[in-house]
């Protein structure tokens, strides 16, 4: 119970200060930017304007809130070292694992709370233009959300051991390939070298698969979403987001702060 | 670890070696380091700059690990965490968010330490009161002077009453006037039976305040023990300084009390052996002469202090 109410403590404060990140706005404000400018570039097709719009609007939802939760996320632990915040924090009765969750589940929070902004000008947008609105475009949300939740914990365990200028590169390198990774492996089952295949197939296994997130097709072409996909896609952000935060727990339970 | 009785603070043969860069090459800072602390009392850790006070410090408060050694807080070990809202602990020029209020700060460490939701307010309000800091209460951080964010800091340390306080440089930036205040906090800490660690370089303050001190170079203990030794054993001297006093009197004063004396403008100030100086007022007082301070020089503990240093860097 205690455990739970410094974990909360650490993630209100985290919220706090997040939002009063400019990079935020800045973000937030370019995203539904590119979500009401995609009404323009829709009329430049004569056929599915609807899903031209939508299209833009959620992949421009996927790639701000992304860059919201890289961008703020890998300076979440290096920030309170070298301001020494946490020398204050960690005397107290709080371990380095609540710390670290306390700090994601911050973030994670603020990253919903844009996305939820986001969606709001999405749906203001698709309402406006005419373009069909259902429960599958909430759903390809939502799993954009689960995308963000573990984005946070890849950039928390980044942020827990290294610099925010590396953290950053590990954490776009790792978004991008997790993105990629199922074409990638569809391209090293066509070579005829075995090694490449095998290559391919380890970073597909290894790295995390972002696009079990990525319902956006479907959301936007009207196509049916399984609940199997959707419980796939929430086992795999919980089981993925949990391993991640141990990992980074362990790491940082083993810093020296100087 | 068994705990001795009255014993709040165990280092054990602490050794920490930091590895500078990405080399293999390990620097030595702590070389076994070992002292205790005892309950209810001001324990002063003395040691030039980089002596490794604050590492030291850092293993207690369970930032940094020992390499070798161990460290325990009221029969724990420091890596634990459950027991630490037993302790308090201000770090050297402590950083606080600075978007927050000192009220809204220091409801943020409450809830850390578990406070009761229903005592916190009032905790924190007579907190506030403590370090005098009531007036600005609702202001941002970022507008606080550095001495206010000391006494934050002070606050911070305090907000779960603790058993033990660690103070890291408590009167690091502070005016007399914040020096003071600090030092009453510490000193009415140790009236309510609490532990005091502080880690400093200001020997006076040591002085005023500490029962015991432990004196620290290059990351090894040289000396510790009680401050009444250091001051019994001190050779005493005191400065007067006089004004209105008469060429003949001071003749007379330096022929038959050799005193050292030297001119400040109007005024004189005289050095007298400790046993002489009820005889020099008395006799520059019935001659006419007002005295304007009386100042005595203890300075055994800063002779102890910098023999330790010179002799560890003599030994290099």
């Amino acid at each position: 119970m205690n455990s739970l109410m410094r974990i909360q403590a650490l993630a209100v404060n985290t919220f706090r200060e997040a939002i009063r990140n400019k990079l935020l706005y800045t973000l937030l404000g370019f995203g539904i930017l590119m979500i009401g400018s995609g009404v323009l570039l829709a009329t430049l097709s004569y056929v599915e304007v609807d899903e031209i719009l939508q299209d833009i609007g959620m992949g421009a939802i996927r790639f701000f809130s992304a860059g919201i939760a890289i961008f703020i996320g890998i300076g979440l632990i290096h920030d309170e070292v070298d301001r020494r915040t946490i020398f204050t924090i960690l005397s107290k009765p709080v371990s380095r694992t609540e710390f670290l969750v306390g700090k994601w589940a911050g973030l994670t929070f603020t990253v919903w709370l844009q996305l939820g902004l986001m969606a709001l000008a999405f749906g203001i947008v698709s309402w406006m233009a005419g373009a069909p609105l259902g429960a599958d475009h909430a759903v390809a949300i939502a799993l954009i959300g689960l995308e963000l939740m573990l984005l946070v914990a890849i950039a928390t365990l980044f942020s827990a051991f290294t610099t925010p200028m590396l953290a950053a590169l590990f954490c776009v390198g790792l978004w991008m390939i997790g993105h990629f990774s199922r074409d990638l492996r569809a391209l090293g089952e066509q070579s005829d070298l075995e090694s490449v295949s095998t290559m391919a197939d380890f970073i597909f296994r290894v790295m995390p698969d972002f696009e079990v997130f990525n319902k956006t097709l479907e959301a936007v072409h009207g196509l049916p979403i399984l609940a199997s996909e959707i419980w796939m896609a929430i086992v795999y952000a919980l089981g993925y987001t949990i391993c991640t935060l141990l990992l980074g727990s362990m790491i940082f339970s083993r810093r020296d702060f100087k | 670890m068994t705990v001795e009785r009255g014993e709040v603070v165990r280092v054990e043969r602490v050794v920490k070696d930091f590895r500078p860069g990405f080399g293999l090459r390990r620097k030595r800072v702590l070389h076994g380091v070992t002292f205790q602390v005892d309950r209810g009392e001001i324990f002063g850790f003395v040691g030039p700059n980089g002596a490794g006070k604050t590492t030291t410090l850092k293993i207690l408060m369970g930032l940094i690990r020992p390499t070798e050694g161990s460290a325990s807080i009221l029969g724990r070990d420091v890596a634990e965490s459950e027991f630490r809202d037993q302790i308090g602990f201000l770090p050297e020029n402590p950083y606080f968010y600075p978007f927050l209020s000192a009220r809204e700060i220091l409801d943020f460490y409450a809830r850390l330490c578990g406070v009761d939701s229903r005592r916190r307010a009032a905790r924190i309000d007579e907190l506030l009161e403590v370090v005098n800091l009531s007036y600005a209460a609702d202001a941002r951080l970022r507008t606080y002077s550095k001495g206010m964010l000391q006494r934050v800091g002070v606050a911070q340390a305090l907000i779960n009453d603790p058993e033990v306080v660690f103070f890291d440089e408590p009167m690091s930036g502070l005016d007399p006037i914040g020096r003071k205040e600090i030092r009453d906090v510490i000193l009415s800490l140790r009236a309510a039976g609490k532990t005091v660690f502080m880690t400093t370089h200001i020997l006076h303050d040591v002085e005023m305040i500490c029962d015991r001190v432990a004196i620290i170079v290059k990351g090894a203990i040289r000396h510790q023990g009680c401050i009444e030794d250091y001051l019994l054993n001190s050779t005493v001297s005191t400065d007067i300084v006089l004004s209105q006093l008469s060429s003949e009197t001071a003749v007379s004063l330096e022929e038959n009390f050799s005193v050292e004396m030297r001119g400040l403008g109007e005024r004189v100030e005289l050095t007298v052996p400790e046993k002489r100086v009820r005889d020099v007022l008395e006799a520059a007082l019935t001659s006419g002469a007002q005295v304007v301070s009386v100042t005595p020089h203890r300075s055994s503990l800063e002779e102890v202090f910098l023999n330790a240093v010179q002799d560890e860097e003599g030994s290099v």
